[in-house]
């Protein structure tokens, strides 16, 4: 019989580790992998030879990422290999190692997102099928198009989607890993030289260069290592879907969002009123908009008032994008997936700091890839 | 996406009011554009089942961008970038007529252009959008 991560061997998230997202420099990918995997073993206390398996999450570095950096933690001939979904890849490597655990094949795996972004050409441009616009529509046009559009159907204003940015760059501020970590003004935002549509180049995601880890664990290696039970966070749902044809619908990324959130709430067995932080994909700052309606966290159309209205501010109702988020923390690719779960790992353990949002019990993770491809993970601490 | 964006002609034809050269599923009935013969993704029936279907040049306005940073050498920002819903169906996006959003509204009746471009020396012909009015 068919069955959820929830019902098969419980898997925590033991160690959480990064290095900081920044812009592209000539720091080598080892580097920043390293540095968050050994911050990660440090986190959960525990050593490398304890690791059973470790998949990387990247996208653009190149065939057989994994052994050219893990060798230097000491080859110890553990399972390894490399996962590629778009922006999705990180989240994915943590999906992997999670099933490793909670089917019994292992009981510690790594997921390690690490990537140094550049110009290689996707697949999607390699299938022979060409459109009226080819390149002339990037992702920041695509996005341009759903703000365009949610404005004119809600009668939302262009200050308000803007707002999702001083909101995000206020918590990148507090955030020693995030990319950018300087607060803005609504007006700053809006001054921004114009990128595509109403948006800016603030309500865009800086794309750079950086790497975070997260090792998971079973209730045996709990046991067996020592590692501090009151740390371990819960995965209590992985789900992973792609799109489908949505004949008639609004737009595929809030309708694959809306039904792969769904089966993640379904099979973590709560509801979007329960959830304390959130991590999305807020590469633009729309997204934020789209996705929590999307998630239920809203009714459709009232977004633009959650948003503006503190109640997903930090100490309200449900903190979004309390790292930061993809417009400040960064999406360097192939870490931000694993840099969310990282991320509401902390938030449930109490160890945010400053961006701490308070008595957060429930988290979700929410990353979108090209493709297109929707990952959620819900991570909750035991009470 | 492709190197050549709407250069290449098999997307639409010649004629005076110009045809966008969609598909339609024999199977179940899917109408889509750009054109492929792989395999339908509604239903997933294969590529000889997927016959053409020319669609009218005209539809409605859904949304509109005015793309401001553009990499490319092929076109020069800015250019305006619609979402056109065709009165057959499916949703296309193309590049506008005008440089600029100034007077376009969503719901704004749109048609079919065909524009002869020359990018670095290279002649060719695209299809793109205009409004309704200006169209005339």
């Amino acid at each position: 019989m068919k069955k959820t991560l929830r019902q098969m061997r419980p898997v925590y998230v033991a160690g959480i580790g990064l290095h900081r997202y920044q812009r592209m420099s000539d720091t080598p990918y080892v580097t920043l992998g390293l540095t968050a995997i050994r911050e990660a073993l440090a986190d959960a206390k525990i050593e490398w030879r304890n690791v059973e398996s470790a998949y990387t999450g990247t996208a653009f570095i190149g065939m057989a990422a994994s052994r050219p950096m893990l060798r230097h933690l000491g080859a110890t001939g553990i399972a390894m290999a490399q996962v590629e979904n778009a922006s999705a890849s990180g989240s994915t490597a943590v999906r992997q190692a999670c099933l490793d655990v909670a089917s019994g094949l292992t009981d510690v795996s790594l997921a390690i997102g690490v990537d140094k972004p550049g110009p290689i050409a996707g697949a999607p441009g390699k299938t022979n099928i060409h459109d009226l616009v080819g390149r002339r529509v990037v992702p920041f046009t695509h996005f341009a198009l759903l703000a365009n559009e949610y404005m004119n159907r809600y009668g939302a204003t262009a200050e308000e989607v803007a707002m999702v940015a001083v909101k995000n760059n206020r918590n990148g501020a507090n955030n020693p890993y995030a990319q950018r970590q300087k607060a803005v003004t609504l007006e700053e935002v809006l001054a921004g030289p114009p990128i595509s549509g109403s948006l800016t180049r603030l309500q865009c995601c800086p794309v750079g260069e950086g790497a975070a880890a997260v090792i998971v664990v079973s209730d045996d290696a709990i046991e067996k290592l020592g590692i501090d039970r009151s740390r371990a966070v819960r995965v209590t749902a992985s789900v992973s879907r792609s799109e489908r044809v949505y004949r008639g619908a609004k737009n595929f990324d809030a309708e694959l969002t809306r039904e792969t959130v769904a089966q993640a709430y379904d099979e973590a067995q709560i509801s979007a009123q329960d959830l304390d932080v959130v991590e999305l994909h807020d590469a633009f700052t729309i997204e934020e908009l789209l996705y929590v309606e999307a998630m239920g966290l809203c009714s459709e159309g009232e977004g633009a008032r959650m948003i503006t209205s503190g109640a997903v501010d930090i100490g309200g109702k449900c903190a979004i994008s309390a790292s930061g988020g993809l417009l400040a923390m960064g999406h360097p690719i192939g870490p931000t997936g694993t840099g969310q779960v990282a991320e509401i790992a902390r938030q449930l353990r109490g160890e945010a700091g400053v961006r701490q949002q308070p008595n957060a019990r429930t988290g979700l993770a929410h990353m979108v890839g090209v493709g297109a491809v929707c990952v959620v993970h819900v991570l909750q601490k035991d009470s | 996406m492709s190197e050549t964006a709407s250069t290449a002609t098999e997307l639409f034809s010649s004629a005076a009011e110009p045809e966008l050269n969609g598909r339609r599923c024999r199977a179940c009935g899917y109408v889509f554009f750009p054109p492929q013969s792989y395999g339908c993704e509604y239903c997933g029936a294969p590529g000889d089942q997927l016959e053409p279907k020319p669609l009218r040049g005209a539809g409605a306005l859904a949304s509109f961008a005015t793309v401001h940073l553009h990499q490319g050498k092929d076109m020069e920002a800015p250019f305006t970038v619609g979402l056109i819903v065709l009165e057959d169906g499916p949703a296309v996006r193309a590049i506008l007529t005008q440089r600029t959003d100034e007077g376009l509204k969503i719901g704004d009746r749109m048609r079919a252009v065909i524009v002869e471009t020359n990018s670095e020396g290279a002649r060719a012909r695209e299809l793109r959008f205009c409004k309704e009015e200006a169209a005339r």
